[in-house]
């Protein structure tokens, strides 16, 4: 019969290697890009919410990265060289679904948004180095509803969002009565600085644990 | 033939049954759990272990960054990139890739030895290394490449990879299934032969597991047999066995005194030396660059550091591979661990050590197909 503890001894270490190999997979990846979002609610006159309005930062490593190859006239990144790199992101966010998630009254809406509007751009500030990419997102339908609930994060954690830390949302045109709130995670991945050369001596004391990453913002109009 | 050997019989192969369903669970759970981008419309968890990795990566990654910048002014920053960059190519590996899990599958379907997992490991990792600095330096520096030709070829590159993953394992579960059957087949023809024998006499049959408590009473009988059996192998399935010569076979022919009915292993079929075996894996692993090497070998560019980035990127290669290489090592201690469990148990051992190897064959496939259909998650390069 089968000697028992070599079986345990060897079960133990497939189980040992199985963990090494896969758990840590369900981890996804680290966040390699790092983004502060600006975000505007874009209502129409009868009191609808018909749009959101991204300005997406990323961080200094990224921006190098996805600038590589382009010319840069009088020292900055002309909004014309950074077009066809625009359309790119734009055109490749659709996969992602612009990382965009809607809930009405606490239902989660699918398919919400329709193609951003063709006024996108990127902007690259010279000083900062750093990039910044504007497009709005259409709701299919306009939205009215007592709470609206905007969700935005990389579930592939590829791309760690944060909200910018003055006046991260926006509500242009919208009811008096309404009032925005917004849920920030304690992330402590996200570095203080998008300017790493800046961040290295403060990010060390974020290390530690942290929840769910996803930037929720809440707009309630009762 | 008596109730008592049919129970018996059963009963081990109940036992091996039950040992094979549990390697079965184990494997197909760690290559489960490689499939994270099932369902994936929650961001991950971040507590815990995974957030501490998380955590640690994240921070090293930035503080690679945050050193290339410093290293433009202050030589002394130079040491801190290449700590830094040991240690954050450690702790990347921990994370998400396919690399451990061929590797290591790899490693389970084979007989390799411990040195040969561990070079496996660092030779995959600096032939990435390399792959991630040759694609920079042609793109960046010499056609002047946009970030998006890069990604793209970048994807390129991984499809040719993550086939040659398929391939790797189809041809190992080739193998592996060949040897697989060929001990099916020996346990089947001993069964046979002992089952004729059973009707002259139970105490024959009792034997023809190898067990010594058995010996001492039917030894003259139980050689007959089995050289009876030993024949009738050879004239049936000659097609099928090679003779061969690893330590493997000399353990085998201690136990098993049949002879020499094995199927091919992997090194006849790989010619002598061997190498070239293991440099289909190394080359399937090591094609695909990791996307952070490569955005932090265009930003070391874009700071005029680039030999500092290719220092750096060497480091972190060095840094994945201890991480690799230790579960390289496990992988051959479990591997070892089989292989003694079934040859002192024979026949259905052997069986299920080759059962064993057939699925982690079947697992490189596996990962490799998951890969390319996009179903396991991989690395991206941003949003080109």
């Amino acid at each position: 019969m089968l000697r028992v503890p070599m079986v345990h001894r060897f079960l133990l270490t497939l189980a040992v290697l199985a963990g090494l190999v896969a758990v840590p997979g369900k981890a996804f990846a680290h966040p390699h890009v790092w983004v502060t979002m600006h975000s505007d609610l874009l209502y129409a006159p009868d009191g609808s919410v018909t749009a959101i309005r991204h300005a997406w930062t990323f961080d200094d490593m990224f921006s190098a990265f996805a600038t590589m190859g382009l010319s840069k006239t009088n020292g900055t990144f002309a909004r014309q060289t950074l077009q066809p790199l625009a359309k790119i992101n734009i055109d490749t966010l659709k996969d992602f679904d612009y990382f965009t998630y809607a809930k009405i009254d606490g239902k989660r809406m699918k398919d919400a948004f329709s193609q951003p509007l063709a006024d996108y751009w990127l902007y690259y500030d010279p000083k900062t180095t750093l990039l910044t990419l504007h497009f709005t997102l259409p709701f299919k339908t306009p939205v009215k509803a007592k709470a609206l609930q905007i969700e935005v994060y990389d579930p592939t954690f590829f791309i760690d969002f944060a909200m910018a830390k003055d006046d991260p949302v926006t509500l242009v045109g919208a009811p008096a009565q309404c009032k925005t709130a917004t849920q920030k995670p304690p992330d402590i991945n996200f570095p203080t600085t998008l300017r790493f050369d800046q961040a290295l001596v403060t990010s060390e004391a974020n290390i530690g644990m942290g929840a769910s990453f996803a930037n929720k913002i809440t707009v309630t109009c009762p | 033939m008596s109730d008592g050997t049919n129970w018996r019989r059963m009963h081990r192969l109940m036992l091996s049954g039950a040992v094979a369903a549990g390697l079965l669970t184990v494997t197909a759970a760690g290559a489960w759990a490689q499939f994270g981008a099932l369902g994936g419309m929650r961001p991950p968890p971040e507590t815990g272990i995974f957030g501490w990795l998380l955590g640690q990566q994240a921070f090293f990654y930035q503080a690679l960054a945050g050193l290339l910048h410093a290293a433009k002014s202050n030589g002394s920053a130079y040491w801190g990139l290449m700590g830094v960059s040991l240690v954050y190519g450690i702790f990347h590996a921990a994370g998400p890739g396919h690399g451990k899990a061929v590797i290591s599958s790899y490693l389970l379907a084979n007989e390799e030895t411990w040195r040969r997992g561990i070079t496996l490991s660092f030779a995959a990792a600096a032939l990435q290394s390399v792959t991630a600095i040759v694609i920079v330096a042609i793109a960046a520096l010499l056609i002047g490449a946009t970030a998006k030709m890069m990604g793209d070829t970048v994807n390129d590159i991984e499809t040719v990879s993550y086939a040659l993953i398929i391939l790797v394992g189809a041809r190992l579960l080739w193998i592996k299934g060949r040897s697989f059957r060929s001990a099916l087949h020996k346990v089947r023809a001993r069964a046979e032969p002992a089952k004729a024998v059973t009707r002259e006499s139970d105490i024959v049959h009792a034997d023809a597991c190898g067990e010594a408590r058995h010996h001492d009473h039917a030894h003259s009988r139980d050689d007959r047999v089995h050289g009876e059996h030993a024949r009738a192998d050879h004239s049936r399935h000659d097609h099928v066995h090679g003779h061969h010569h690893d330590d493997d076979e000399e353990e085998e022919e201690s136990v098993l005194p049949w002879g020499h009915a094995h199927g091919p292993e992997p090194e006849e079929l790989a010619g002598p030396g061997g190498w070239r075996r293991g440099l289909s894996a190394i080359v399937a692993v090591g094609l695909r660059p990791c996307s952070g090497a490569i955005i932090i070998l265009v930003f070391a560019l874009s700071q005029g550091l680039f030999w500092a980035g290719i220092a750096s990127t060497f480091v972190m290669g060095l840094g994945t591979a201890v991480t690799v290489g230790t579960i390289a090592s496990l992988a051959v201690g479990a591997k070892s661990l089989a292989k003694r469990l079934s040859v002192r148990r024979t026949g259905y051992g052997l069986l299920m050590l080759r059962g064993f190897e057939v699925v982690a064959a079947g697992l490189v496939m596996l990962v490799g197909v998951a890969l390319l259909t996009g179903y396991m998650a991989s690395e991206r390069m941003g949003f080109f």
